[in-house]
């Protein structure tokens, strides 16, 4: 049976904006499942919706249509109680760490707050030897305990970030930009330190990120989002090997290989992204796709399978097959 | 001689309530005209303020220039009058900043403050000005139209076009670009470095390019400098650097990248911290986070060993690293 084997199943998700120019279409019918244990990449450039997506399967949003399911129950439109009960199994890890903590509370103070919370321990003994341990977990050094953020480097206060995401044991955590502010080396490290926490404790990301090494090395399945819609999905290797949109093709193009050898043939997209409020009804990457035709700047495509677990919404590659 | 730019042996420190930040540790680079140097380091390793050191836009204090030179086209800049300084900056270096608004008024139309530059610098009438702004634009792919428009009514990627075209107008003899696509989209990143490609080919303007993304150097430069620490640890052409990689911190900064080709499990990140600025390592100050270090690491600080022609490394050991990695490419 597929629920049992789904951590969440998406469908038709909707979130509009109310904007005084009308309603902002920032996710626009996104379906997906993600397996039990596996990571969902999501790519897309800035103000495709990725963010806004990730908080409405948290339930930090309500969804203006469509279902999020997790673990086999609709939570939709769960009540306000459940909602935080829901908050102990799913996680948020977000991109900049500096911002989202308290800048007067030690390390071991804000990895204690979410149990603090919750209110897991009776014993204050208890509770140290969770900190203590979820420090080791994430690998900050017990000396650092009552250190302050701003005298640790963006790793660590990273390390910070995902050891409150973990404090709670959630089965389940949506992992906003959480490298893109961190350098190369130290980038390494954080993305190390997920995929380990994912196979030792069973985990099941989304990971939410622009940069698109970064989503080929740790996601099983991607989804590739413009202006609220999803272009493509598939399987990460598949989708490097064969893209078949053409937004695809373009943004894996314009990706700058650190090798001189490698030399390939950018597809410069023309023109910009606007933001989608009150869309036309054709495709939305139409304006600035080269193949597109009338029928494109008309109809708005469906997802198609076009190979197995290879998804498009395309009409020009749909008429292909 | 034909160097366009010279800074030999800059020192740069900023004296905080915390002690002393040793930013620039005598950082030497040339340039010559026509060069696209890409200048790569990660966080804190002094680019910035190498940047700044050159334009001479460094707030005096915090910080203070302890020693070195910067030649430009035959002048030592850090000698000259403030007046001079003025006509340098804008007419014969430009600056682009990662953030397109540092350059930008935002209650002026762009149009306007491309002209504005262009009759700083040029004998022109006002209509004339306008004319010549509006063909900036045109060239960085700004429709002339929207020359009456403000920086607002713009997206990220375009007005950091308008900067470009802003830093184009004076048709300086050299650009320093610092992280110009960092804030963009790839595919705005991608539009953004052709167009600055072509009309570096048009103008021969050169190019100091920094940037912590060795892709954007592959694709755009001809020179590359390694900093760490505030010092180059390594210089050279962009096949010395790619191909021929000597330093121990360069071969990890290409290591820690995710592969698009190669499919590996665990990524090799580099151990420890970022450098330290205020107290910096003994010896190499690599040599907390080298896999490589040695006992004498901590005690000597490297000479600079051309490991060939053109091509200098910043360290003890840099003649076996030049040919154990040419070895393993074999
Ligand atoms: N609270 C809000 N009210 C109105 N519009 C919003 C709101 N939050 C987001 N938006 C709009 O929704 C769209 C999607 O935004 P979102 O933050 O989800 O994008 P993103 O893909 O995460 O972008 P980034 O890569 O820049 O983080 C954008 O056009 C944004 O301006
Ligand atoms: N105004 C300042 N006052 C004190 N310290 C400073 C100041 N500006 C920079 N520094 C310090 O000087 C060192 C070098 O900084 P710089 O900004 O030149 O680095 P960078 O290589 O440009 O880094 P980044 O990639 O983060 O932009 C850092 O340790 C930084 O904290
Ligand atoms: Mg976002
Ligand atoms: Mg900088």
């Amino acid at each position: 049976m597929n629920q049992i084997d789904n951590c969440l199943e998406v469908r038709n998700l909707k979130k509009y904006f109310k904007t005084p120019a009308g309603a902002l279409h920032a996710v626009d019918d996104v379906t997906f499942d993600i397996p039990l244990g596996s990571t969902l990449g999501v790519v897309g450039e800035s103000g495709c919706g990725k963010s806004t997506l990730g908080r409405v399967v948290l339930g930090l949003l309500d969804a203006t249509d469509g279902s999020v399911v997790f673990q086999g129950e609709d939570i939709t439109n769960a009540s306000k109680k459940r909602r935080k009960e829901l908050r102990t199994d799913m996680q948020l890890i977000f991109q900049d760490p500096f911002s989202s903590l308290d800048p007067r509370m030690c390390v071991s103070d804000l990895i204690a707050e979410p149990l603090h919370v919750y209110k897991i321990y009776k014993s204050g003994v208890d509770l140290e030897k969770r900190v203590a341990d979820l420090m080791d977990t994430v690998g900050l050094a017990r000396r650092l305990a009552y250190a302050f953020p701003h005298e640790l480097d963006g790793g660590r206060r990273q390390r910070i970030g995902v050891a409150r995401a973990l404090a709670l044991n959630p089965k389940f955590i949506v992992c906003d930009e959480p490298v893109s502010a961190l350098d190369v080396s130290i980038q390494a490290q954080i993305l190390n330190l997920l995929k380990t926490l994912q196979r030792d404790l069973g985990l099941t990301y989304m990971f939410i990120t622009h940069d698109l090494s970064v989503v080929k090395h740790i996601s099983r399945d991607i989804l590739v989002m413009y202006m609220g819609c999803m272009m493509e999905k598939s399987p990460a290797d598949e989708l490097f090997e064969h893209p078949m949109h053409p937004y695809t093709k373009g943004l894996l193009s314009a990706i700058p290989i650190p090798s001189i050898h490698v030399k390939r043939k950018k597809i410069l997209m023309k023109g910009e992204i606007t933001s989608p409020v009150e869309p036309e009804p054709g495709c939305r990457f139409a304006p600035r796709c080269p193949y597109a035709t009338e029928q494109c700047r008309k109809e708005m495509p469906v997802l198609v399978e076009v190979t197995p677990g290879h998804f498009t919404a395309c009409h020009q590659v749909k008429g292909e097959q | 001689m034909s160097e366009l730019l010279d800074i030999r042996d800059l020192v740069v420190e900023y004296h905080t309530e915390v002690g002393t930040v040793h930013a620039v540790n005598g950082i030497s680079i040339q340039m010559k005209t026509g060069d696209t140097l890409g200048f790569v380091g990660e966080t804190g390793a002094g680019k910035t303020t190498t940047a700044l050191s050159i334009l001479r836009l460094l707030q005096i204090p915090p910080a203070r220039f302890a020693s070195g030179e910067i030649w430009f086209d035959g002048k030592d800049l850090l000698k000259v009058s403030e007046k001079e300084m003025r006509s340098i900056r804008g007419s014969e270096i430009a600056m682009i900043f990662q953030d397109p608004m540092t350059a930008l008024n935002p209650v002026i139309p762009v149009g306007q403050q491309i002209a504005e530059v262009l009759i700083q610098h040029n004998e022109i009438t006002k209509a004339q000005s306008w004319e010549m702004a509006e063909k900036m634009l045109e060239k960085v792919g700004i429709p002339a139209a929207r020359a009456n428009n403000y920086p607002h009514q713009f997206s990220g990627g375009m007005k950091q076009r308008v900067v470009i075209a802003m830093a184009l107008a004076c048709t300086p003899k050299l650009i320093i670009a610092d992280e110009p696509t960092t804030a963009l989209d790839v595919t705005i990143q991608a539009q953004i470095l052709d167009m600055m490609k072509q009309l570096k080919e048009d103008s021969g303007t050169s190019i100091l390019l920094i940037t912590h993304d060795l892709g954007v150097v592959a694709e755009t430069c001809d020179k590359v400098a390694i900093v760490y620490g505030g010092e180059v640890v390594e210089y050279g052409s962009l096949e010395q650097i790619f191909d021929r990689t000597t330093h121990p911190y360069t071969v990890c900064l290409f290591g820690a990248l995710p592969s698009l080709d190669k499919k590996v499990d665990m990524l090799t990140p580099i151990e420890g911290q970022i450098y330290d600025a205020i107290s910096p390592p003994s010896g190499c100050r690599f040599h907390p986070r080298c896999p490589h270090a040695a006992e004498e690491c901590s005690k000597k600080v490297p000479d600079v060993v051309e490991v060939e022609p053109g091509h200098p490394v910043r360290c003890l050991y840099a003649n076996r690293f030049y040919a154990q990695n040419a070895e393993g490419r074999r």
